[in-house]
């Protein structure tokens, strides 16, 4: 190199000098232009999630504020004689004063001065007053969004959707889990005539829409087991193994040495023992995965709740929420407080247990 | 040893002539299989059984069957509603998917590029995935609020003006399409994966051939993922022809002002999908035969649909090793 550059003229050189600084501009470039399309696309992404907190956080009369404000607003408050009130521009007779609200009373209020607190303004009209703002966050809207009562006289709140989701979620993570382990140790382990066909049957059922056997499950649920409007239709059927997990264990467990168990063998221990004394400890990773998997689709799960609970008493967070947007005024800073809720537990899980997620996904990320 | 295939086969699956372990062997499948065995009769086969007899039948809820014959599946061809909800549905399948398959596959390939805060753009772009289907659909019909929505500000400030997404019938589908690459996450995670996979010196190799960017991605990245594209190809498809939830949720809010109309499928019908119908058939008008006669033409559809595309995959597809 050294020897090429003082052989060549003097020209040849800036030449060179400056098609590498050309190189060194353009590659620059390149390197904002990608940068500028990771995060343009991240927006898209983050902008949605970053507003469904904010809006969770705003007041009543702040979520439709044009032009929109990405951060909530709440009233400033101000210390009147050891009193937190409301601050507000009010305008009497042509002459704007800010003013601390002491009493509202239908469309009118009692104001007092909040540097004079023995100047009151008794019964101003409240369309003389303009609510100064700063930008704070309202827990209240949780507070209430968790004790909305949508349905009056049926005591059903957020806690009550909550309270059901979970217990779907729970024996739905038991009976999937239990199931599944047994059901892909079969496939996996032991060879009898007939196993592949079957594993391809199992397969097969990944193609059957829910839809189609949507109709005599619920008619088998509600006529023959009278199990309408409970949540054990939703239940039950997770006792019985499903595809993509059976899969995913199938996999797992092939990854699990056969000298392991042939040891186990020689010391006369059973398919049984073999398979939950050595198998099955050893594939705690895998059954994770298939707990958490389970847990999202429970939680998500919209149309089989839909047929199978009538009454808010048994609603799930899904149908609650989508409840809670059927009324005809729509709260969307509470919805958005309730939505959070619904999200929060699975971004809290996503953050603890990133491996098992992507896991998760990449062997069955079509349970959706 | 020396018995032709098919004598073979005929051994292996013949219970009389098994060894006393393949015996055992068989017993012990069946027992650590029978949780499947008993679900499989009872929540697939039966009701595949029962959905296809009852298409056969008038039949509601609490009521007798009562044989029609092929009834139901004449009305349904003449039904204007039907065919609606297929075309809305086939739209979804065919544009929708392969949206959502480009999409995802352009976000890991720039997940994939080597920048700073690499993990973190991962989890920004992953995490709107795991938001519970109606938490993300509710999200996004505060999004696309005509007035106070984030969508419409946005266009706004580069002088666009949005179109009322929800209750305009030209623009509700486009919106439930944009929720849907919103949450898109899973295929992407898949790509990205497919695409770390991708032998770098295959890469190098092209890139000293003098292959360009985008000649390294159409020759090289592309093929090799295209198992994936495959994969998620007909996982997108099987899910596209269910899709439910989402448009169940949308529909109540543009139909706010369609007093008096069913809540389904607004505006105009433009969000009447395949299951949203079926739904509706099934557990609204109670034709529940009507219904299942539903049902089995969507199981047919997929069927056939996954078996042409793994067919005209086989011959597009690279597979390594």
């Amino acid at each position: 190199m050294e020897n090429s550059i003082s052989s060549t003229p003097a020209s040849r050189i800036t030449a060179e000098r400056r098609g590498r600084r050309l190189h060194r501009v353009k590659k620059i470039i390149l390197d904002l232009l990608k940068h500028c399309l990771i995060i343009g696309v991240g927006l898209f992404f983050a902008l949605p999630l970053l507003w469904m907190v904010a809006t969770s956080f705003k007041a009543d009369r702040d979520v439709f504020h044009i032009p929109l404000r990405l951060l909530p607003y709440v009233n400033t408050l101000v210390n009147v004689n050891g009193q937190q009130l409301p601050l507000y521009d009010v305008t009497i007779d042509n002459q704007t004063r800010q003013l601390a609200l002491l009493k509202l009373e239908a469309s009118n209020g009692d104001f007092v001065d909040p540097r004079d607190p023995t100047q009151t303004f008794p019964n101003v009209r409240m369309k003389f007053a303009e609510p100064i703002m700063r930008v704070g966050f309202r827990w209240q809207n949780y507070v209430d969004a968790m004790n909305y009562n949508p349905r009056s006289g049926l005591g059903v709140t957020i806690w009550t959707y909550l309270r059901n989701s979970l217990v779907i979620c729970l024996f739905g993570i038991i009976g999937t889990v239990a199931s599944c382990a047994v059901v892909a140790y079969g496939f996996a382990r032991i060879s009898f005539p007939g196993r592949d066909l079957l594993f391809i049957l199992v397969m097969g059922t990944i193609m059957l829409p829910f839809q189609a056997v949507m109709i005599p499950q619920y008619v088998f649920f509600n006529d023959f087991l009278h199990w309408g409007n409970t949540l054990l239709p939703l239940i039950v059927p997770t006792f019985f193994a499903n595809a993509y997990d059976i899969f995913l264990l199938r996999q797992f467990y092939r990854t699990i040495p056969e000298e392991l168990c042939d040891a186990a063998r020689i010391d006369g221990a059973s398919e049984f023992d073999i398979f939950a004394r050595v198998v099955l400890p050893l594939s705690r990773p895998a059954l994770a995965v298939v707990a958490i998997t389970t847990f999202l689709f429970h939680w998500n799960d919209f149309q089989a709740p839909l047929i199978y609970l009538t009454s808010p008493q048994n609603f799930t967070m899904a149908l609650g929420l989508a409840d809670f947007q059927g009324q005809r005024q729509i709260l969307w800073n509470m919805l958005m407080a309730a939505s959070v809720v619904f999200t929060v537990p699975i971004i809290i899980g996503f953050f603890f247990a990133q491996k098992q997620f992507i896991q998760g996904i990449k062997l069955t990320g079509i349970k959706e | 040893m020396s018995a032709s295939p098919a004598a073979r086969i005929e051994r292996a699956y013949n219970p009389f002539t098994w060894s006393k372990r393949t015996r055992r062997n068989f017993r012990l499948g069946m027992l650590f299989l029978s949780p499947w065995l008993v679900g499989f009769l009872v929540f697939t086969l039966y009701p595949m059984v029962a959905s296809l007899i009852y298409s056969f039948n008038d039949f509601s809820f609490h009521q007798a069957l009562r044989w029609v014959g092929l009834k139901n599946y004449i009305a349904l061809f003449q039904d204007k509603y039907f065919w609606i909800a297929l075309a809305n549905t086939a739209y979804m399948v065919i544009i929708g998917v392969p949206l959502i398959l480009m999409f995802s596959f352009s976000c890991a390939a720039l997940l994939n590029i080597k920048v700073p805060g690499q993990s973190i753009y991962r989890v920004v772009y992953y995490i709107p995935a795991i938001v519970p289907t109606i938490a993300s659909t509710l999200l996004w019909i505060w999004v696309l609020n005509p007035q106070s929505g984030l969508l419409n500000t946005a266009l706004g400030y580069v002088g666009i003006d949005g179109p009322n997404w929800l209750r305009d019938p030209n623009w509700s589908k486009p919106a439930l399409l944009m929720l849907a690459l919103w949450g898109t996450g899973n295929t992407m995670i898949i790509y990205l994966s497919g695409l770390q996979d991708v032998p770098v010196h295959l890469l190098e190799a092209a890139e000293l051939d003098g292959a360009n960017w985008w000649q390294r991605m159409r020759h090289v990245t592309v093929p090799m993922v295209s198992p994936i594209t495959v994969y998620n190809l007909i996982i997108g498809m099987i899910v596209m022809f269910q899709y439910f939830a989402q448009a169940y949720v949308f529909s109540r809010v543009s139909s706010a002002n369609y007093a008096g109309t069913s809540p389904v499928g607004q505006p105009l019908n433009s969000t009447l999908f395949y299951s949203i119908y079926l739904y509706q058939n099934g557990f609204q008008f109670l034709k529940m035969g009507y219904a299942s006669a539903m049902a089995w033409i969507l199981f047919l559809v997929i069927l056939a649909c996954t078996v042409l595309s793994l067919r005209v995959s086989e011959r597009y597809t690279y597979y390594s090793g």
